[in-house]
């Protein structure tokens, strides 16, 4: 009933990929994975939770969807590079196949790197960390980077300098056959094209890193500078999102403007809703973080493309559409 | 009026005037985006699929679809005919529509069906169904790698792995999803 070969190769991959990253000076830490307050996202959904102190105030308490912001904090206060392994929490997600609501997160930031170094340093994690006796065709490939314009451009035929004209995404969203809906936002325009035509047709047989994401779409990422691209990449094997990173954003006024017009998103979204209003940490945006670059990779799907599987169903020991069945 | 969000397998709309019935369905989150679907969504009539993104929030154009028992009688090779056990109104369905279904289509069992009007939306499949063996190879000696196993066909033509023991003419219960032998049935 329980799968203790798959739980024999999660231990193995921990600890291969704990080895690599203490034998590279990055230091290891624990940080909460509950928290009264989180980093305003308005596309992810949080579970909530009440702490209840018989001696003073209760209060609402949320599980982190990732573990950035106490990352960042230790960053900000002069930890070096660090790594985590840590389980994170992400509500209204479908169950099953790539997704279970509670996950197995390894997070890394490499301080004094970029988002082009952070593609070195997990191709030769990746690498190095392979599990023993299992060869997936992957890893045999050299790993494919391609930026956001050149993959736009390649599997729908749209063109990225033209793009930032919302006019001209709509005319090309209605060429290939889709439905934008009127005053669409830019982003959803966008990910029509991009989900519809652009992800489904990534290679499959290797590692690609899709770099350079449009600036439109806002993030905690720095902006490139010279075009209006934001210094993050997405990285998938098999057509499964495995991995994400960012040049993380230094600047304050910016991660000040980022939280506000996020918050205020979040607030407007979901009041009357039913989805919980997380509070922002008011402390984030002041924090001095230096330059660096963060990698978040999802674990389980990891192992799942190491063992040749396109679920992570078969290597939870209790996955929760289980639980719920019983 | 549905939200694309709420559409999961089984769910019935109408595109562009013609039906088409939800088959597979996967959320998905593009980093720091809104959350979309993915639906796979096939034609009963022409037993095409279509793959459509869709934002959660855009409408989709659902039906009311309607069960019914229908029983079946034969096929002939283009066309399912059915019986339906009220009216006693004989209905025709496209088998192209339902590849491999032949296999589990008994004559004189009835199945529950969905109509969107008079159109056959979709046909349900018991999960288990007991068969007749129609014809039972030889057991080749010797070969006991696999548990001693052998294949047989049934009276609707499903291959069959069953044990060496099941005979030509006995009963045996079948997992219509895996097409697996489950156990012999004494009748």
């Amino acid at each position: 009933m329980y799968n203790f070969e798959a739980a024999r190769k999660r231990s193995e991959l921990l600890m291969n990929i704990r080895k690599y990253f203490i034998g590279k000076d990055y230091l290891e830490v624990s940080t909460p994975t509950l928290s009264p307050y989180l980093i305003p996202e308005p596309t992810i959904k949080a579970f909530g939770t009440r702490f209840i102190n018989e001696f003073a105030v209760s209060r609402d308490l949320y599980l982190i969807p990732s573990p950035e912001i106490f990352m960042k904090k230790l960053l900000a206060a002069g930890s070096g590079s660090i790594f985590q392994i840590s389980q994170c929490f992400r509500n209204a997600e479908q169950l099953g196949d790539v997704h279970n609501p509670e996950f197995t997160m390894l997070e890394y930031y490499t301080v004094g790197a970029d988002d082009e170094d952070s593609i070195g340093i997990t191709i030769d994690m990746i690498e190095k960390t392979k599990l023993h006796g299992v060869s997936p065709s992957w890893l045999e490939n050299k790993p494919l980077v391609i930026t956001m314009h050149e993959a736009m451009m390649k599997y729908a035929g749209v063109d990225m300098d033209k793009a930032e004209d919302i006019g001209y995404l709509r005319s090309e969203a209605i060429r290939l056959g889709l439905n934008p809906g009127e005053n669409e936002e830019w982003d959803d325009t966008f990910n029509r094209i991009f989900l519809t035509y652009t992800e489904p047709a990534l290679p499959k047989d290797r590692e690609v890193y899709l770099t350079q994401y449009p600036d439109k779409i806002k993030c905690l990422a720095k902006d490139d500078g010279t075009k209006p691209v934001k210094r993050r990449w997405e990285m998938y094997i098999g057509g499964i999102e495995i991995a994400n990173c960012y040049d993380e954003e230094t600047d304050k006024a910016k991660t000040e403007k980022y939280f506000r017009e996020e918050e205020e998103k979040l607030i407007r979204e979901r009041t009357g809703t039913e989805d919980i209003i997380v509070p922002a940490d008011p402390s984030f945006p002041g924090l001095p973080i230096p330059d660096s670059s963060g990698v978040a990779i999802g674990l389980d799907r990891l192992l799942a493309v190491h063992l040749g599987l396109n679920s992570i169903e078969p290597l939870l020991l209790f996955s929760l559409s289980d639980m719920l069945l019983q | 009026m549905i939200k694309a969000g709420q559409i999961d397998k089984g769910t019935a709309l109408l595109i562009k005037g013609q039906p088409f019935v939800c088959i597979e369905r996967e959320f998905v989150n593009p980093g720091k985006g809104s959350a979309f679907v993915r639906l796979k969504l096939k034609s009963p009539s022409t037993g095409q699929v279509l793959s459509e993104t869709m934002k959660s929030q855009d409408n989709a154009e659902d039906i009311t679809v309607e069960d019914r028992d229908l029983q079946y009688l034969y096929n002939d090779g283009e066309n399912f005919y059915f019986q339906n056990t009220e009216t006693f109104d004989q209905i025709d369905v496209p088998m192209k529509s339902f590849p491999d279904y032949e296999y589990f289509m008994k004559e004189g069992e009835t199945y529950r069906a969905t109509f969107w009007e008079d159109q056959v939306l979709d046909i349900t499949i018991p999960s288990k169904i007991v068969f007749t063996v129609a014809e039972a190879e030889e057991a080749v000696k010797g070969d006991t790698v696999q548990g001693a196993t052998k294949y047989v066909t049934t009276e609707t033509g499903l291959r069959v792995r069953v044990p060496i023991f099941i005979k030509q003419g006995e009963k045996i219960r079948v997992n219509t999803e895996t097409k697996e032998y489950l156990e012999r049935v004494n009748s």
